[in-house]
Formats: C-alpha cells, structure tokens, sequence
C-alpha cells in the first residue's frame, strides 16, 4: 500500500486514541473511594430504610503507626429506597461508597420480620456487589450500634464477624453463614426456606464504640455469632437454639467438624466430631412420602472423665451408641420445633421431592408448608469413634 | 477482490470462535427461563440441530464451486432476482453485526462500566474490528490461531476453577416437566448462533483444501456446541437453574463464585476476555462477510472503501435496533429464531435449489454444444 496512506491511518489512530483515552467515565481512584465492608438495614419509624455502612480508614489499617482513631467508622441515612439512601449518604462521607469489597450484610429483627426479600433486590442487581457477602440478622440490638462496635484482635469489626460466622461452621457447627445468591435462591424455592445468622451484642453499648473497648484485654463489649434465625418465605418467624441449629446442620450435611458432649454413668466424655457423610432419600407408601436421612460419622474421642476402661472393644460401641442417641435426639429436637412452632420446611425436604419425584411434588407445591408438618422423618445415625487421642485411659482412672 | 486465503485449521477456530462469540451471555438465561434444570439438555440437541444445519451449508457450499453465496446467487437467479434475494441476505448480516454490537456494548455497561456512554464502547470495539475486516481473512484467520490457546486456558481455568461449587442436584428433577419446554428452548440456540451460521457461506470460497474445510466446519460447530452446552451446564450446576434464569449475563455471575484458595478472587473480568476475544472475532468475520458482500453485491474491486460507511451505519443501527434490554430479550426469545430461519434455513434452500436447477441448464447447453460438435 501507498506509504502515505499507511501515515494517514497512523496519524488517526494516534489522534482518536488521544480522543478516547483521555476521558475514562468510569475511573474511579482508590483515595476517592469509601470502602463499604459491612451494610446494616432497618425501618425506620416513617417507614423508610434506615442505612448504616461500616466504612474502612486506610489510613489506620495500612499504617505501621497508628493513632487512636478508630479503624472503620459508621454512617447512617435514612431513604425511601436503598439506593437513594446510599446516594444521600455523601452528604455526611467525604468519599463516594464503594461496595464491592462488603463482607456482610446485617438486617435489623424489625425489618427481618417484615420481609427482607424487598431490600436484598438492590443487593442483587447493582453491578458492584459481588455475591459472596453473609446475609444475617441483629437479634436484639438495632443495626446502627451493632455495627459501631468496636472489636478486639481483628481491626475491622466486618472482617472479625465474617471470619466468626466461618470458624463456627467450620469447628463447631452450631450456626450457618448463608450468602445472598444461597438466600435468594432458597426464598425463591418453594421446597425448602432458608436459615440465618443471628448476632448479638454482648455488654453495654456505650463502651463498644469507644476505642478504648479494644484497649481492654477483655474488650468490655463483643458481638458474638448466635445461632440459626428460621425464615418462613422472607420473614423471620424464630430463632433456634443451639441444640437445634446443630440439628439442622447435622441434616445439611454442614457439619465439618463438631463436639458431642453427653453424660455417662458417673462424669461427661467429648466426642470430637471429625467428619462425615449424609444422605437424604425420599420413599413414598401409598402416595405419602416419608423422608430417611442417613448420617454416618467418624470422631474421636477428646476428653473424658467417666470410670470406665478404655481399652475395652464394648465400652467404645457404647460410646459409638450414646453419641449416636445425641445426635439422633439434635435432629429430631430441630425437625420437631420446625414442623410444630415455626411450620416451615428449612431442610429441602421439598425440595428433595421435587427432585425425585415432580409429578407428586406439583400436586403439593402450592400447600407444602402445610404437608411438611405431618411428614414423617426417619432418622438413622452411625457413628464410628475410631481413636482416643495419646492417652490410653481416662486420667481419672486409677491403674 | 484480493484473492486471500486461509487454511482449514484457521477456519475451524474461527468456526468455533463464532459460534461461541456472544451466544456464550445471552443463551444460558431464556434457556433456563424456559428448560429450567433441562436447559442443558436442549442446548444438546440444538448443538445436534446445528451439524445437521451445517452438513446441509456444505451441500450449499459444494453447489457454489468456489463462488461466495453473493456471486453464487447472482449466478444462479441472474442479476435482478439475484439481487433482490442478496439484499435479503445481507441486511440479515447487517443487523446480525449490529446486535452483536450491542451484546458486547450492554455487557460491558451493565457489568464493567456502568457510567460509560454505550456508543464510546460501540466505537472504541467496532474500530478495531474494522482495522481486522481491513487487514483482510488471512490476518483474522491467523489471529484466530493465535488466540485460540489463550480463550481454551481461560475455558479450563473457568471449568476446574468451578469445580468445587459444583452441586449435581441442581440438575434433578431430569425432565421434571416433560419434553415440550426442552424443545421449545432448543429454538432459541438453534437461532443463535447455529443458523447465523449461514454466514460462513461468504467464507469457504478462500478456504483452500476444499476435501478437509467440510469436516473443518463440522468439527468447529461440534467443538463451539460443546463449549456452550458446557457453560450452560456449569451455570445450572453452580448456581441453580432458578438464579441462572433471574440473572442478565449468568456466566459472568458464575465467575464472579471462583475462589481459588481464598485468596485468588474476583477473577471474573479475566474469565470475562473469553467473552471479549469470542464476540471480536465474530463481529470481524460478520463485518468482513459484510463488506466483501457488499463490494461484490456492487461488483466493486475492493471492499476496503466500504468499511467506514458500513461501519458509522452499524454504529447507528447498533444503538437505536432496540429500546432497552426488555425489549432485546423478547427479540431474543421470540423474534430472532424465525428471522433467522427466514435467512439461515430458506434462503440458502432457494440459492441451493436454484444452484441447481443452474448447473442443470449449463450442462444441457455444454451436452448440447459438444453434441452438435461431435455431429
């Protein structure tokens, strides 16, 4: 080609690259920006959201110097929409909030009550969510509060909640992290309602905002995960207690690892779950299904002060025995409370109808809250305590 | 026209870069609004609908002996019916250019930048699209090559990556509602992108080697279904079929889940280049068909002229073709599979046809001739 022409295109590349880049719509700089980590959302009295946002404070997280001011720091507006609220919100923060970085979303009990489907909608659609943040609920205290608090160990109170909500799941068992997408999927599913985290604060408010609750090695003020809020559609029906939300997780198959405890003749031995498998099957007489959920587990056994002999093959199957009995009696507790007080199917037992049978599960689908009371659950646990740990005998125990 | 020409193996990778191309965001949502947890079954049998579409463009292709569908055409049905067939043909090319346009500009403002005019992301995209469509076949079919690696290793990454969040009972209840819904979805696939396959009739001519470009096409289309039918199934699997329906562009939202570690997050805008990479190379291979079509349409030398014009005109048509996303996803849905199958299915059947009927009366006239030679 014509050497000149191949300059003529050049030069307008180089020119139209000038005209475009020079102007980015969507540039946003990093000092510019309030790094939203958690969302509190309530009603207020004139029914509007109420919106607090826990902001970070670069300037105390990424500093090796800090100074006494706190690490994150809370707004709170209030709108008739979530986003006008958001938006309204610059007229207290310096900066534009920035929400893709949210760890956790915190639902007043006023609004949870009422139904939380309706706010979570601009959670779901605004492009700078990401969908991996917690969904719970403030058992007792309002949003605003809870999210002023300051706590120790982990700088950025979103951050200690989030890592919270996962060790409990993950060492314990007793309470369940759901994410928005696992919410708003169970809320949409007619075969099974969701369950959710409950928060709480503990010891007085005034001194939790106060920077100097962190100065104390027993910071005066704590939040503290508590356990499973039941949902029926998306609206707050109960809470369980923990007992019961272990139930249920035992029947989700969440149990990562956990600690029976159970009285034998003369003292108390744990049982340290380690892992497990569970099974959820559906059998159908006559055209009424009953549900069977398999468990079979494998621990150890981690302390215990009973006078028994260890090295005996029978008094570890009765062990085996007991902890089975304790298990089986969570779940049934947690299904017992469901299909009784809050009468809502929180374990997919509709779900898993559906799925094995569509043709019976269109039949109930529009009244299945109501089935689910007169369901019939079999419950068949087995546990198998393999090893003792490095001592042989319950110290207890004279030789 | 210059006389470029590509390989089979090039054509192949643009044959699956196009049938990925665009398809890959908008198909997993009406497939699974209407097939729900069976929506990967019908993509399965549209990808079995679409090698059957392409056994019959090779038919097509085989009549029109080395002429593009626009010469063959005018071969066949002369130069004013011809014509008048090839406007129909081309302004289907056009509008399909525009709307991919327009996927790749409502993507980007819905997800990435939401504050950023769509005609500046319809410009800055089409530019470069018309520099590949001005560099000519060769240098699209040898890029193709080139970034074939990059979109498969963003593919296994996005497949193993995902591979934990997994949940293979969001595929039950199998056929819960029977077939009906399974087939009616299939349409959706089977108009995008399998009929708009049509276009790669402008293409075989330049492909040399003409015994291996059959199974070239074939292969791509099979290798382009897979990877659909993969995405699709990986949306239902990771997020259910119910979330995959509810949302815009699910297999973005799908990357937006891979956590790698717990420290490898948010990976989703790389995951997003396969996306960027497929709809580049099926907008340059529309917008090159396009232009050639045009310049032979006018018995023009050269197609590079047109490229500017065309390109302000599908600027133009790119924004006003539809109102608002609502609209595009009933166009999608309802609109788009009978057009296509207006000028995918009918129209080459006539060209075919009439192909035939053509080469029937030459050979009488040949026999004819060498009869009357031989006498």
């Amino acid at each position: 080609m014509n050497v000149v022409i191949k300059r003529g295109y050049f030069l307008i590349t180089v020119l139209l690259c000038g005209a475009l880049l020079s102007g980015c719509w969507d540039s946003d700089e990093l000092d510019e920006l309030g790094i939203v980590v958690a969302a509190g959302i309530d009603k207020t009295e004139d029914d509007e959201y109420l919106l607090v946002t826990q902001v970070i404070n670069p300037s105390e997280i990424a500093t090796e110097a800090p100074t006494t001011r706190p690490p994150a720091s809370t707004y709170s507006t209030t709108g008739k929409t979530l986003l006008e609220a958001f938006r309204k919100m610059t007229h207290k923060s310096p900066r534009k909030m920035y929400l893709s970085q949210l760890r956790l979303v915190v639902i007043g009990k006023d609004l949870a009550e009422e139904g939380i489907m309706q706010p979570l909608d601009l959670f779901y659609r605004d492009h700078e969510f990401r969908t991996g943040f917690y969904v719970t609920i403030s058992k007792e205290t309002d949003v605003e509060t809870l999210l002023s608090i300051l706590t120790p160990y982990e700088k950025i109170p979103a951050n200690k909640l989030m890592h919270s909500i996962e060790a409990v799941e993950e060492n314990h068992g007793s309470s369940h992290g759901i994410t928005i997408d696992e919410l708003i999927t169970q809320i949409r599913n007619k075969g099974q309602n969701p369950v959710i985290t409950g928060l709480l604060m503990e010891g007085p408010a005034e001194s939790g905002t106060n920077i100097s609750n962190v100065e104390n090695i027993d910071a005066p003020t704590k939040i503290t995960i508590d356990h499973l809020g039941v949902l029926k559609g998306d609206q707050l029906v109960g809470w369980m207690n923990e007992d019961e939300s272990l139930g249920y997780n035992y029947t989700q198959g969440d149990i990562n690892s956990s600690v029976v405890t159970h009285p034998c003749s003369e003292g108390t031995a744990g049982i340290e779950i380690l892992r497990g498998d569970n099974n959820m099957g559906v059998t159908f007489e006559n055209d009424e299904p009953s549900i069977s959920i398999e468990l079979n587990l494998e621990g150890n056994i981690a302390e215990i002060d009973c006078p028994v002999d260890l090295s005996q093959a029978d008094v570890i199957q009765q062990l085996n025995q007991q902890t089975e009995e304790e298990i089986t009696r969570l779940i049934e507790e947690s299904i017992a409370i469901n299909q009784n007080e809050f009468e809502t199917d929180i374990f997919g037992f509709g779900d898993l109808i559906h799925r094995k049978n569509p043709k019976y599960w269109k039949t109930v689908e529009n009244n299945w809250d109501e089935q689910f009371k007169e369901l019939v659950v079999e419950i068949q646990v087995k546990v198998e305590l393999r090893r003792k740990g490095s001592a042989t005998q319950p110290i207890t125990k004279e030789s | 026209m210059d006389n470029q020409s590509i390989s089979p193996r090039q054509f192949m990778f643009l044959v699956i870069l196009f049938t990925v191309g665009s398809s890959i965001l908008i198909v997993p949502s009406p497939l699974a609004i209407q097939a729900k947890q069976d929506a990967w079954i019908s993509i399965s049998i549209s990808v079995l609908a679409g090698l059957l579409l392409t056994l019959f463009y090779n038919q097509v292709a085989k009549q029109m002996q080395n002429k593009t569908f626009v010469q063959a055409t005018i071969y066949a049905f002369g130069n004013w019916v011809g014509r008048f067939l090839l406007v129909f043909y081309l302004s289907f090319l056009f509008i399909l250019g525009a709307l991919v346009l327009r996927n790749i500009g409502d993507f980007m403002t819905t997800e990435i930048i939401p504050q950023t005019p769509l005609q500046y992301t319809h410009i800055l995209f089409l530019l470069v699209v018309i520099w590949g469509a001005f560099l000519g076949l060769e240098v699209l079919g040898r890029s193709a090559e080139m970034f074939m690696p990059w979109v498969v290793l963003f593919l296994l990454l996005f497949i193993f990556a995902l591979l934990s969040e997994v949940n293979i009972e969001n595929l039950q209840p199998y056929l819960g509602d029977g077939f009906t819904p399974v087939f009616s979805a299939s349409t959706v696939v089977i108009g995008t992108p399998f009929l708009e396959l049509v276009i790669f009739l402008m293409i075989t001519p330049y492909v040399k080697d003409p015994k291996t470009k059959q199974r070239a096409w074939i292969i791509g289309v099979l290798v382009g279904g897979i990877i659909l039918t993969m995405i699709t199934l990986f949306c239902i699997l990771v997020l259910g079929s119910d979330l995959t329906a509810l949302n815009a562009s699910p297999s973005y939202q799908v990357a937006q889940r891979i956590n790698i570690a717990d420290f490898l997050e948010g990976l989703e805008v790389v995951i997003g280049i396969i996306w960027m990479l497929t709809i580049f190379f099926k907008l340059a291979i529309i917008y090159y068909s396009v232009s050639i079509g045009v310049a032979q349409f006018l018995t023009m030398d050269d197609h590079r002229p047109l490229l500017l014009p065309l390109g302000m005109g599908m600027i133009v048509l790119s924004i006003i073709a539809y109102p608002d996303v609502a609209y595009f996803e009933t166009f999608v849905s309802e609109t788009w599979f009978p057009y296509a199958l207006t000028h995918g299915l009918i129209l080459p059947v006539i060209v075919w046809v009439g192909l035939m009927i053509r080469g029937m009366i030459e050979r009488k006239k040949n026999n004819k001739k060498s009869n009357s030679q031989s006498s």
